[in-house]
């Protein structure tokens, strides 16, 4: 009986939102061309023979063991340092008032625009055999393993002293008042109050560094040395120089597996960490006495010699060179370079925008769709590019797959970007849209899409500066007319003399301003922000 | 008139518990009557609220205005008006705008619609306030504003969800006053819903309290 008088009103609740598995078609079909069947493909051809032979071939041989080996100690010698210098310095941004802290909290982002290539340069201008500090010093750091740790740690330090800053805010200041009440000094109420509220975050950030460390590939190839690159490196010299498919595709399939468990972790994690923030946290205060001025210095010093150090010595040398280098901006490669550049990003963010914007409104619902938007982040570039070139070899030089590529890559930042803001977004707005005489659609457009703009713009930046800095696909799949900022970088440090170095650098600084446009987009702030989360800023490309 | 008929909900919490929010509920309200709904927090008044809105299924029941089934009519062509307890203002738009909303989705000119809003804001005491952002108001102008944006459209049915309850005594008595007005003086339907026995009594002419899923005649 009750059947029969149910009340059937389609358009309560669930029709608040528009139709989810409509807006979820375009993203997904996306994902499972550009993403799942190359990568499905990439098993067919890594694992020929059984999964395990397949293993212990490569175990076996001492050259590949010793790549693999070498990737995963260089990522977790990475966590651990990123980690213990991290954490102090998110403590003390998060708990000392100092003038400039705001800037310096809006500076932690400028690693994650600045390309891995300007930053590979950058550790070259600081430590190499004519750096600012190498020489000087009298060090010759190349081919030991500590250009690519100082190159990992200048991206993925500022990652983690952002999530410590993040977490410690969300740390409740009435539990460590009543634990300090309790008796516990200032030490012991971090160790059994803040730690444990960090810990999840910090496990979060830290799977982040691993992947980014593991999987990177632009600071490997230039810092890395024959002896110290990784698989990634491995991977590509196999295909573009050996042309060793199968033996790539395993490799590439074991870095699949090994990255794997890390990835779920991470996506784990993310998932709990999406609960509200609390309200309550722990207000800075003012540093009061010589102890806590010298720990911001300290902290301040840290930055300054693993994130900004390689930023400036860049900008120093090129202007040491005098005018004349300027020059190379002016020369026909260049202005090609910069045109593909330009206008392969354009391209790259407007598709990326519809696709995380389809993809943000689909997920709203659906902890899967919404596991889907990381999928990209968790498999790298390298191995996003074999399988397409496994999967399409008649499209390998077709601008419409490197384009796609590029935005399969940068459409996860607008995703998720706009999913926070989604999440943040009070439901009663939309209820109140609609009983004032709005549709779904026009709920959408007159309600939902302004007050999320400034998170859509946010993700479109992050998308833009992934798409300039991007390296590791168009190394496999662009064509010499296709040239970018990035590859002619690359080509410039290959070829002999001083002038082609200072070239480089030059071109490096034309890529970090155009990486900063981007920038000053992401940090421009809103009129008045929702709730917009610190997740998109959690995340960056690892090309 | 409203008129509710045998609604019944059910709320499901994630571990599958089940709360009887309204069970097979009869509810009616005249042209310019006031009708309270008491109850505690947690009750199902706002479920009940936003299930005659349209804005949340019932499992079984329905709601009829002016003789009319509104089970396949969306809330936006109801013709009701339902001011949130929290005000739901938009904080994209400004005062004017927010006011003016209702009257841009009813396809009036933006021009139009902004210049019923400043006569709606003046008779608001809020013409000052037009280009205002919503978070520079104090509460009570807030309250005013979300009065205002319900009222402009002239809707058929007003569902007021505890309108006063964000606010300290002294303001809640005077605005309590000037709503009962404001709404006598549109001459439309409404539905209070509130946890304060005496600001009901002081506005409406019948009441309710809803308990177990039941509502029961208190005058």
């Amino acid at each position: 009986m009750t059947r029969l008088i149910r009340s059937a009103n389609p358009y309560a609740q669930g029709a608040v939102a528009l139709p989810a598995l409509a807006f979820a078609a375009l993203p997904l079909m996306f994902l499972l061309l550009m993403l799942l069947a190359p990568l499905l493909r990439l098993l067919l051809e890594g694992v020929s023979d059984s999964p395990l032979d397949m293993l212990r071939g490569l175990w076996q041989d001492d050259y590949l063991r010793w790549r693999v080996v070498w990737s995963l100690v260089q990522a977790l010698v990475t966590c651990f340092a990123a980690l213990l210098l991290g954490l102090p310095v998110a403590w003390v941004l998060a708990r000392y008032a100092f003038s400039g802290r705001t800037l310096v909290l809006r500076l932690l982002m400028l690693p994650f625009v600045v390309p891995t290539l300007v930053a590979a340069v950058g550790v070259l201008a600081l430590w190499g055999p004519r750096g600012l500090l190498g020489a000087p010093l009298g060090l010759s750091l190349e081919e030991t393993p500590w250009l690519l740790l100082y190159g990992n740690l200048f991206f993925n330090l500022c990652l983690v002293v952002r999530a410590g800053v993040d977490a410690l805010g969300q740390v409740s200041a009435s539990r460590v008042a009543a634990a300090r009440t309790l008796g516990a000094t200032p030490w012991r109420a971090f160790w059994r109050i803040e730690w444990p509220a960090l810990l999840p975050w910090m496990a979060s950030a830290l799977c982040l560094v691993f992947l980014y460390s593991f999987m990177g590939f632009g600071l490997a190839l230039i810092l890395g040395g024959q002896r110290y690159a990784t698989v990634e490196v491995e991977i590509y010299t196999l295909v573009a120089h050996e042309l060793q498919l199968a033996q790539a595709g395993a490799l590439a399939v074991a870095m699949l597996l090994l990255t794997g468990a890390v990835a779920l972790g991470y996506a784990a994690l993310e998932q709990r960490l999406s609960a509200p923030a609390r309200a309550d946290g722990v207000a800075p205060t003012r540093p009061d006495g010589l102890r806590h001025w010298c720990a911001v210095a300290a902290a301040l010093a840290v930055l300054l010699f693993f994130c900004a150090a390689p930023v400036i010595a860049i900008l120093l040398r090129v202007a040491s060179a005098g005018t004349a280098v300027w020059a190379v901006l002016l020369e026909e490669e260049t202005l090609l370079a910069l045109w593909n550049t330009l206008r392969f990003t354009l391209v790259a963010t407007l598709l990326a925008t519809a696709l995380g914007l389809t993809h943000a409104l689909a997920a709203r619902r659906s902890v899967w769709l919404r596991a889907a938007a990381l999928l990209p982040f968790l498999v790298s570039p390298v191995t996003v590019a074999l399988g397409l070139l496994l999967l399409y070899p008649q499209w390998s030089a077709s601008l419409l797959l490197l384009v796609s590529a590029y935005a399969v890559l940068a459409y996860p930042f607008v995703a998720k970007s706009i999913g926070a803001a989604l999440d943040s977004l009070p439901h009663n707005l939309l209820q109140a849209a609609r009983t004032l005489g709005a549709s779904p659609w026009r709920c959408f457009w007159r309600v939902t899409l302004p007050l999320v703009a400034p998170s859509l713009r946010r993700g479109m930046a992050f998308a833009a500066a992934t798409a300039i800095g991007e390296f590791a696909v168009t190394l496999f799949l662009s064509r010499p007319e296709w040239v970018t900022l990035t590859t002619l970088i690359y080509q410039r440090l290959g070829r002999p003399g001083d002038a082609n170095r200072e070239a480089a650098m030059a071109l490096c600084a034309l890529l970090m301003a155009l990486a900063l446009a981007a920038f000053s987009l992401i940090e421009q702030p809103a009129a008045r922000p929702l709730r917009a989360g610190v997740s998109a800023s959690r995340t960056r490309s690892h090309a | 008139m409203l008129d509710v008929q045998g609604v019944s909900k059910t709320f499901r919490d994630a571990d599958g518990a089940a709360w009887l929010l309204a069970d097979r509920l009869d509810l009616s309200v005249g042209r310019g009557q006031i009708v309270a709904v008491l109850g505690p927090s947690g009750s199902g008044k706002s479920t009940l609220l936003k299930i005659v809105a349209g804005l949340e299924p019932s499992d079984a029941g329905s709601i009829f205005f002016d003789g009319a089934d509104l089970a396949r009519v969306p809330p936006e062509q109801r013709g009701f008006a339902l001011m949130f307890q929290d005000f739901a203002l938009f904080p994209h738009l400004d005062v004017c705008d927010n006011v003016a909303f209702g009257l841009v989705e009813q396809r009036q000119s933006r021009r139009d619609a902004r210049a019923r809003a400043q006569e709606m804001l003046a008779v608001f005491g809020l013409a000052a306030h037009a280009r205002s952002r919503i978070w520079t108001l104090s509460g009570g102008e807030q309250q005013r504003v979300a009065l205002a944006r319900a009222l402009i459209t002239a809707p058929r049915l007003l569902l007021l969800d505890e309108p006063f309850s964000s606010l300290d005594a002294g303001l809640r008595a005077g605005l309590r006053e000037e709503f009962v007005q404001r709404i006598r003086a549109a001459g439309m339907a409404t539905v209070l819903v509130t946890h304060d026995e005496s600001e009901a009594r002081a506005m409406a002419q019948r009441g309710y309290r809803l308990t177990g899923g039941k509502l029961h005649s208190l005058w």
